[in-house]
């Protein structure tokens, strides 16, 4: 099994130590990885913005650089579900793109469905009260959690991979999922709405007890990390893999 | 009506700067969504509720000519006079010539948004009519002579301070006396001589029966039903998309309204209409004004499954910080963002991009309409039409390219990673990202492309 | 203005999309209520009401009266005598409306009221106290049954009315008696 690794644009100039916690974590399984050097942006921030055009092309690249793994493997849930969800309202016809569609995961639904994994590759302790951000795109498109606005039986995947990581107590904010206001170009475009939300959802978070936010996307917590550090406040944003593969405390 | 130039950008901005004030707005609807929740979760079909709902309208918008004709037939055979209107200049004068034949002086109106869109109040004021709003939320903000914020809601952006002195002011409450109760019963003594006074009754439609010619009104006040019961003439005014083909329907969507918009099991008064009163008469007006382009459109004919329930914004957690008066068209939120661009995308193209793409809205959605996919493809016809800031165009543009050249993006994120941290703090801190109390991402050392390539140097 | 007519269903029958068939609303199970008077009166008293099961021997005015020891003026729609008005608003000062319903609905309290005669329907809507006389017999699970047994017989209108005329609309309080009646009583008998 080969697995193209997809490290958002941002992820990869500003959360390195991101990127390298998915990779060591896919290796820590036995999974042989590979890392595309060519790959650039999925194309989203120009779908978001009208720039059809230029969302399609991000998109064929995307797929040119990808086609040839089993599976693609990215640590953001919005990144892969603009891959899976948006690519089709450019590129639906592109046999290319059929095939690999399926195969792109985000990282827990890759540990969890194509791994099924029951336990972490090396044992990770982590004495620490965690508030679940569950992510927008990660939890309505993919469905990684089920929506508060949803009639439907309650589940979630990050609940269930930190349950692997011994001595986490994990706690939910009020709202469980509203959004965090981040929004891609929204937060600039909306920067006085986009920084509203976060402080009440920092709040939200804070309440809980909680001295570490995680979450699955990266620029959510983003952008409540600039929040965060804006404020002053104590409580600090940590990417899920960054808990798994043991990397959290020291953050 | 709405001014012309509202952004809605700066609208928000305008709105966020009393914080307390934001915050109280937020929560107040943010209770109406959790009132929501508690309703839809005791029913165990609610998903299967949701999903006939859609597939009712979905069928009926595929078949609408037919309905229509089929439910102006059977209206016609109750006795009750239809109407078509292309758009809102001859509703507007269907409705000012069915008042000025009978004399009308004073018309009560029960809550429309179809004559929000329209700009009936004005046309009808200047002819000479008096036009009472006499929904307790749209009697508020008809007095304040501004639109209103929300469509099931039209008053919530007001304290009950400012109710309280607009009351002393218009009806002569006494002076400092803020109780809700107190207030709405001095509402309710002053509309009542209105409504004993009326000429004429004009009423919104929330349901059409093609199968039975009869419009269905839902209202918690009761003011529809006094609006149509005392005066001799009753006009409803309905858009073309309120149809549903049989009466046995009601039995899914009266299910869904209530609890969908206000969190309540069912509103006081569903009350169905297939006849003037005895001594009266009833017309219904039948309005276009660009819903049929909008059927056409394969992006956008789903908006017109909506049945106005509001959820979408009270969930829309852009609504809740901005308020409805930050969007440029008469429905705001997230149904608003759609049926507005779609209505003239160079005014409403701001809305489009008032929203976080979250998809809470899609998912509250009664009738499973894919709004928050809705404002991404109108995005696509906002770039189209050039209605772009130049700077961000630009932005993109680069971005576009960069997308397309790895090495050129990998070079303009070191220098990013470079050049910010030693920025002085004002220009930092004057950056459209920081300016309302964000800080930048602190800059690591190297990007996870050099580690990469130095770790597999490394192995080998 | 015919043309106007011809030209939008014109228009519509060109842009209408494609769609599903109509679905069959009764193909899907909705949810049913062991005791439905208890389901009923749980929720009136939430939207500014009441619900009462007659015991045996007493009777309706009985009922009124203890819930009302004084009233004004009183409009009794289930007798066979009742006051007749030749306009809509000499209604406008009742007290107490007693009037029949057809069938209440356990799942949001509401009660279907269409009555053949009745000449001005606005009684419902001026009296500032409404009493709905429903059948024991006739409490129903959902809207759904209820839309499935309703008839409209009162000059084209009938309304399903669920408690007292309220509003939230300042600042989301809830208030009762916004335009109609401030309290409403339903009786099953």
């Amino acid at each position: 099994m080969k697995v193209g690794l997809f490290i958002p644009c941002f992820v990869n100039e500003l959360y390195p130590h991101v990127a390298m916690a998915t990779l060591e974590l896919l290796e820590g399984y036995g999974v042989d990885v590979a890392y595309p050097m060519e790959q650039s942006c999925c194309g989203q921030p120009l779908a978001n913005n009208g720039d059809s055009s230029g969302a399609c092309d991000a998109a064929l690249r995307f797929t040119g650089v990808f086609k040839d793994f089993d599976y693609v493997v990215a640590p953001s849930g919005s990144c892969v579900s603009h891959v899976t969800h948006h690519y089709p309202w450019y590129i639906a016809d592109n046999a290319d793109f059929q095939r690999l569609q399926p195969r792109v995961f985000e990282i827990v639904e890759f540990l969890q469905d194509v791994l099924k994994v029951d336990k972490l590759p090396k044992p990770v302790h982590f004495p620490h009260k965690v508030s679940i951000h569950q992510s927008c795109h990660g939890l309505r498109e993919l469905h990684h959690a089920s929506p508060s606005e949803l009639m439907i039986p309650y589940q979630s995947r990050l609940e269930r991979i930190l349950q692997l990581v011994d001595g986490i107590e994990i706690g939910q904010p009020e709202r469980r999922d509203e959004c965090c206001g981040f929004g891609g170009t929204f937060s600039v475009d909306e920067a006085d709405v986009s920084v509203a939300m976060g402080r009440d959802r920092v709040a939200q978070h804070e309440a809980t007890g909680a001295e570490y936010i995680v979450g699955a996307d990266p620029s959510c917590l983003m952008h409540m990390g600039g929040i965060i550090r804006h404020n002053g406040r104590a409580i600090r944003p940590l990417h899920v893999v960054e808990i798994l593969t043991g990397r959290g405390g020291a953050a | 009506m709405k001014a012309d130039n509202i952004h809605h950008p700066d609208a928000a901005r305008a709105f966020l700067t009393d914080r307390a004030r934001a915050s109280w707005h937020d929560q107040a609807i943010w209770f109406v969504r959790q009132k929501r929740d508690v309703q839809a979760k005791q029913l165990p079909e609610w998903e299967e509720l949701r999903k006939l709902a859609e597939q009712i309208k979905a069928h009926t918008l595929s078949k609408l000519d037919d309905y229509l004709i089929q439910f102006e037939e059977n209206a016609r055979r109750n006795g009750v006079t239809v109407h078509f209107a292309a758009d809102a200049a001859e509703h507007n004068r269907i409705v000012h010539q069915l008042l000025a034949a009978r004399q009308v002086k004073k018309l009560v109106k029960s809550k429309s948004m179809l004559t929000e869109e329209c700009g009936l109040n004005p046309y009808l004021e200047e002819r000479g009519i008096e036009v009472i709003d006499t929904d307790l939320g749209e009697r508020i903000v008809q007095l304040r002579h501004e639109p209103p914020s929300h469509i099931v809601m039209p008053a919530i952006h007001l304290k009950k301070e400012q109710i309280s002195e607009l009351f002393h002011e218009e009806l002569g409450t006494e002076a400092g006396n803020n109780d809700p109760t107190y207030l709405t019963h001095a509402a309710r003594a002053n509309l009542r001589q209105h409504f004993l006074s009326a000429d004429a009754g004009l009423t919104g439609v929330n349901f059409a029966i093609a199968e039975t010619g009869g419009v269905v009104v839902c209202t918690n006040e009761g003011n529809a039903d006094l609006g149509t019961a005392l005066p001799p003439l009753h006009i409803a005014s309905m858009g073309i998309e309120k149809i549903i083909p049989k009466l046995e329907h009601l039995g899914v969507f009266t299910r869904l309204l209530a609890r969908s918009a206000i969190g309540s099991p069912v509103t006081t008064y569903t009350s169905h209409f297939h006849r003037a009163r005895p001594g009266g008469e009833m017309h219904i007006v039948i309005v276009d004004n660009g819903r049929s382009d909008i059927l056409g459109n394969p992006d956008f004919y789903a908006s017109l499954r909506c049945i106005r329930c509001g959820a979408c914004m009270n969930t829309c957690p852009v609504y809740r910080r901005s308020s409805g008066h930050s969007y440029s068209y008469v429905i705001p939120g997230p149904i608003g963002s759609t049926l507005g661009p779609s209505r003239d995308i160079k005014k409403h193209g701001s809305m489009a991009f008032a929203c976080t793409t979250c998809g809470s809205c899609s998912n509250v959605c009664p009738v499973k309409i894919n709004l928050h996919e809705q404002l991404i493809l109108q995005r696509k016809r906002a770039f189209d039409a050039g209605t772009l800031k130049p700077a961000k165009k630009m932005g993109l543009l680069a971005m576009r390219f960069l997308t397309q050249h790895p090495a050129l993006m990998d070079a303009g994120g070191k220098a990013m990673r470079k050049v910010v941290p030693i920025l002085p703090a004002f220009v930092k801190d004057g950056t459209a990202w920081s300016r309302p109390g964000r800080d930048l991402p602190e800059m690591p050392e190297h990007s996870f492309k050099e580690l990469y390539r130095r770790r597999q140097e490394d192995k080998q | 203005m015919s043309s106007s007519r011809d030209a939008i269903l014109a228009k519509i029958h060109r842009n209408r999309p494609g769609g599903p068939a109509l679905p069959d609303i009764h193909a899907v199970p909705f949810i049913t209520f062991d005791d439905k008077f208890a389901a009923f009166a749980g929720l009136i008293r939430n939207l500014g009401g009441e619900a009462i099961w007659l015991a045996d021997g007493q009777s309706v005015a009985d009922v009124v009266a203890q819930r009302w020891p004084k009233t004004g003026r009183t409009v009794d729609l289930t007798t066979m005598q009742h006051e007749e008005v030749f306009t809509p608003h000499d209604w406008h000062d009742v007290d107490v409306a007693i009037v029949p319903g057809e069938l209440a609905v356990a799942e949001n309290a509401a009660v279907w009221i269409s009555h053949p005669d009745n000449i001005f329907r606005s009684l419902y809507f001026l009296t500032e106290k409404l009493v709905m006389v429903v059948p024991k017999d006739k409490l129903v699970d959902t809207m759904r049954d209820a839309y499935g047994q309703i008839t409209l017989r009162e000059h084209g209108f009938g309304a399903f009315i669920s408690g007292s005329s309220r509003t939230a609309d300042i600042e989301q309080s809830l208030v009762m008696g916004a335009h109609g009646a401030m309290a409403a009583l339903v009786i099953f008998c």
